[in-house]
């Protein structure tokens, strides 16, 4: 039996001694007979090792990704996490601890905190940064529900390229007040967003907001979000960024950007096959009341030195209840440490090295996809970064995507809803070859991929 | 009075070095030159040793569960197990995609819909969802599809309101007014759900009634039959908040109870580390009514093979990316396999006797508004320290000083200068002696080191209205107020 419940000494005879009561069982008098149950049915306590061993048999039937060349694509990465982020992160001051409600013990990570604000902040280029959300879509979601909170409207407005599941999630955000998200059509050869449709929409009224991605759910970088904040006026503009992206492509606060939101996974936190992941969310100064979530701000103490601690909390849940910006309690700070310390451990040439090394990598392998019969890569006619989008004229994604998984290449995220009855769109994979890849496994995929077309399709 | 937190006069991150010259990224082929930056992203440039020495110190300025005890009512702040860590590092764990082929992550889908049946058990319910990212998430969540289920049944115009209870905690309305209810609170009698008003609150507008059994002053809600027939008879779902789970583990759960559907915080019962404020896991568990709406994809067997499934037609979709955190649902499925169903037992057991003995002791020294019969916590009030013109929060600060974290304070808001004080099963009856013993002298100090403290952390009392007042958010502001001898490129 582990040893996690105190029991030294027989020590629960003398807490039961000084309540002066015969058992437990007193304790719980007030529970009604009705209520009271029998076996759980969840088996018996084991012993750490047996624990272990236990979790590690299953685990063994994953298939992790050092066992693959991995080409995922979407918001989620895989990158090698230097040694020192999980050294730091793993520190169980910071892991143990709970939400800094006492500041002048939590001084630690509030200014990790603080730091974690800063770097988005810059990468962003808007003003102000709070201390993170669960993950992209969620802090995408919360961005929609700001929006609302600034202009009057019904509809919001996202590109219809935007995976599905943010849309999914958007639409659940939505869905609350009685709001719609609307999806902007993208045009078939370049990928890019329909302007025309953008400025028809706002031209309508009732619109509340816009959200727009970069690099967007294909890939492309779409130079018209430097004219979004012209066509939308008044109504708030959203971007969701990548932060890598952000390491080399101008912050979204310059060309006008209200709201810029990011799935920050990428930056020190491993995959977990999907979760704990990072939320990204930062706002300009003037809509700082309507922030969600947590936010540290810089102060001092009673002798006047530097400290650090939360603010600006009657925005927030425990004091404004129903009237809060956000329900926000549990964020992800352990992650936003881990996304701080991983940008200084990198440092910022060498997140621009990376992301120009993926671009190059990138650019290679889709080069080398395009010349295949059969297959369309990049898909679409416009700039992209580190990941693009492959079309299959024949065949299956799935089969594609299971043909190459047997040869031990994960060749890429398909695109489109995968709930039976949703529109079938076209076979698209979202394709990234990650920083682990180089020109022998770029080259595997391509004569994998090669050898598939060849034989019809796979179909 | 031994305890000193390290105090580092550690510089900010960018005043360790130069920030980056105002040079431009660098140009990508293939990439308008209209997209590239103008100027490279500034943050410095520091050596791994100047980085790590850095988290370091600030990691000693900090105060985790492994520096002592932590008593932060509602929070259940219990002792993370290392084993846990350990699995969660494992490359098959960690370095794992959920956008992998389902043929290479078998492992993770049978340990989710493991820990699922596990939870189902635990908590009566019909099926789980490790969907949720938090425990307000899983409010959220839950209430997307209790309004989902209203819909479908043609009254969503009509079920538009969420009933809750005074003593709720805030993450309940705040959550209500997300997914579109308005909100109306339910006064207490004598800390617990007063029946007549909630009788007399219960209509054909009520959507939802959201409880927390054992309630926030500590206090098991003993009329749960009654409560739930009512809300019940008004066509209403009965929500249960599970952020008090712990103190009833195996001895009742919300499915028994009569709830319809529920959160649980994977960071608190289950162990799995808060982070200094997250990730958490806000696992949804629901009866057979709003089964069918739990969020896509669910994890299904077939055979002996995992699958994600995404066909529910009637699911509300998704509220987050992939599925769950993964890295707390494997921490968790550690944490109850260890325990199995006598050590869940004994943790609910062990809780409620800590909880019952503390109360008794510092019930000595200040008052308790409700029944002294507790279970995870227990609430005391701090107003007699008035008169020696000091306050509940002058005594938290004290806490600090004595190498103890302070408890929840100010809530629950229907009791004056509220104290909430929760020691889990984890903690040893040395540790609430002394703990009792710190709280004593705190309350024997005089006004004056009241106020002045805590004198023993890495700062002084820290001047939260001024933070409030001149917002200071960012290092883009401390070099707006030109308050830092920062290196402006």
């Amino acid at each position: 039996m582990v040893r996690w419940i105190s029991d030294e000494a027989g020590e629960e005879a003398a807490l039961l001694q000084a309540l002066g009561l015969p058992s437990t069982e007193e304790l719980f008098r007030d529970v009604p007979k009705k209520a009271r149950l029998g076996r759980l049915g969840v088996g018996a306590a084991r012993e750490e090792e047996e624990v272990v061993a236990e979790v590690d048999r299953l685990l063994e039937r994953n298939r992790p990704l050092g066992r693959f060349a991995n080409f995922l694509g979407g918001r989620i990465a895989s990158r090698y996490l230097p040694a020192a982020v999980d050294a730091i992160v793993a520190r169980s001051e910071f892991y143990t601890s709970y939400t800094p409600y006492q500041a002048e013990a939590s001084q630690g990570m509030l200014r990790a905190l603080f730091e974690f604000q800063s770097l988005w902040v810059e990468l962003s280029g808007v003003d102000v940064a709070n201390a993170s959300l669960y993950d992209g879509a969620s802090a995408a979601g919360e961005a929609l529900l700001f929006c609302r909170r600034l202009h009057e409207g019904r509809r919001f407005l996202v590109p219809a390229s935007l995976p599905w599941e943010e849309k999914s999630v958007l639409a659940n955000y939505a869905s609350g007040p009685g709001l719609v998200v609307e999806e902007v059509p993208y045009d078939d050869r370049t990928g890019l967003l329909d302007l025309g449709f953008v400025r028809n929409a706002v031209g309508k009224g009732d619109v509340f907001g816009l959200l727009a991605d970069v690099p967007n759910g294909f890939g492309i970088l779409d130079e018209q979000l430097f004219e979004l904040k012209a066509t939308l006026g008044e109504v708030p503009y959203v971007v969701a960024a990548d932060p890598l992206a952000l390491s080399v492509l101008e912050p979204p606060g310059a060309y006008g950007a209200d709201v810029v939101v990011g799935e920050g996974q990428g930056f020190g936190i491993p995959p977990s096959f999907g979760g704990p992941l990072l939320g990204l969310f930062a706002c300009r100064r003037e809509h700082l009341r309507q922030l969600p979530g947590r936010v540290v701000g810089a102060t001092v103490d009673a002798y006047g030195r530097p400290a650090y601690t939360l603010t600006l909390q009657t925005r927030e849940q425990h004091i404004r209840r129903s009237r809060a910006t956000s329900n926000i309690c549990t964020n992800e700070s352990l992650m936003a440490l881990a996304f701080v310390v991983y940008a200084s451990v990198v440092g910022p040439k060498g997140l621009a090295s990376l992301e120009t090394s993926l671009a190059e990598k990138a650019r290679t392998l889709a080069s080398a996809l395009g010349s295949i019969s059969g297959l369309r890569a990049p898909r679409f006619d416009a700039p992209y970064l580190g990941e693009f989008t492959l079309e299959l004229g024949r065949g299956t994604t799935a089969a594609f995507v299971d043909r190459l998984r047997r040869r031990r290449i994960l060749a890429g995220t398909p695109l489109g809803d995968p709930r039976p009855g949703s529109p079938k769109g076209p076979e698209r994979l979202l394709v990234a070859p990650s920083p682990s890849v180089g020109e022998k496994e770029i080259a595997r995929y391509a004569t994998a991929a090669k050898a598939w077309s060849a034989s019809s399709g796979g179909s | 009075m031994s305890y000193r937190q390290a105090r580092w006069e550690e510089p900010a991150l960018w005043d360790l070095a130069h920030a980056h010259a105002p040079e431009a990224a660098p140009a990508i082929p293939g990439v308008p030159d209209r997209f590239r930056r103008r100027q490279a992203l500034r943050w410095p440039e520091l050596s791994e040793p100047t980085v790590v020495r850095h988290y370091t110190r600030l990691s000693q300025m900090n105060f985790g569960i492994d520096s002592g005890v932590y008593p932060l009512g509602s929070c259940t702040m219990k002792y993370n197990p290392k084993v846990s860590e350990l699995l969660a590092r494992r490359p098959g764990a960690a370095q794992l995609h959920p956008y992998q082929p389902e043929a290479t992550v078998q492992g993770s889908l049978e340990i989710s819909w493991r820990l699922e049946r596990l939870l189902a058990k635990i908590t009566g319910f019909h099926e789980v969802s490790l969907q949720p990212a938090a425990g307000a998430h899983g409010e959220y969540t839950a209430l997307l599809m209790v309004k989902a289920h209203f819909r479908e049944l043609g009254e969503p115009e009509r079920r538009t309101e969420v009933l809750l209870p005074d003593t709720a905690h805030g993450t309940n309305p705040a959550s209500a007014s997300m997914a579109g209810f308005v909100t109306r609170e339910i006064p207490s009698k004598d800390g617990c759900v007063d029946l007549g008003a909630l009788k007399a609150a219960l209509s054909e507008r009520t959507a939802c009634f959201m409880l927390t059994n054992p309630n926030t002053a500590g206090l098991f809600e003993s009329e749960i039959l009654e409560i739930a027939e009512a809300v019940h008879g008004a066509g209403a779902m009965l929500y249960y908040d599970g952020a008090n789970l712990n103190a009833i583990l195996g001895v009742t759960n919300p499915g028994r109870m009569g709830f319809d559907i529920a959160h649980l915080n994977l960071h608190k019962t289950f162990a799995t580390p808060h982070g200094g404020g997250g990730p958490g896991a806000g696992v949804i568990g629901a009866g057979e009514t709003l089964a069918p709406y739990l969020p896509v994809p669910r994890v299904a067997k077939a055979g002996r093979r995992f699958r994600l499934d995404y066909d529910r037609p009637r699911s509300i979709g998704k509220v987050k990316l992939a599925y769950g955190n993964f890295g707390l649902d494997l921490r968790a499925y550690a944490f109850i396999l260890a325990h199995g169903e006598e050590g869940l037992k004994h943790i609910a057991r062990r809780a409620v006797l800590n909880s019952n003995y503390l109360g008794a002791r510092l019930g000595r020294r200040l008052p308790r508004p409700f029944r002294t019969l507790v279970k995870h916590e227990f609430v005391l009030s701090g107003a007699p320290l008035r008169e020696k013109g000091v306050r509940t929060l002058d005594l938290a600060k004290r806490l600090l000083d004595e190498g103890v974290h302070a408890p929840t304070v100010y809530f629950p808001t229907l009791v004056e200068e509220a104290l909430m004080i929760e020691l889990p099963e984890t903690e040893s009856k040395r540790e609430l002696d002394e703990f009792a013993a710190a709280v004593e002298r705190a309350l024997d100090d005089s006004p004056e080191h009241l106020r002045a403290a805590p004198t023993s952390c890495s700062v002084a009392r820290i001047d939260e209205v001024r933070a409030a007042r001149e917002p200071v958010l960012s290092w883009k502001d401390v070099r707006a107020a030109g308050s830092a001898k920062v290196e402006t490129p």
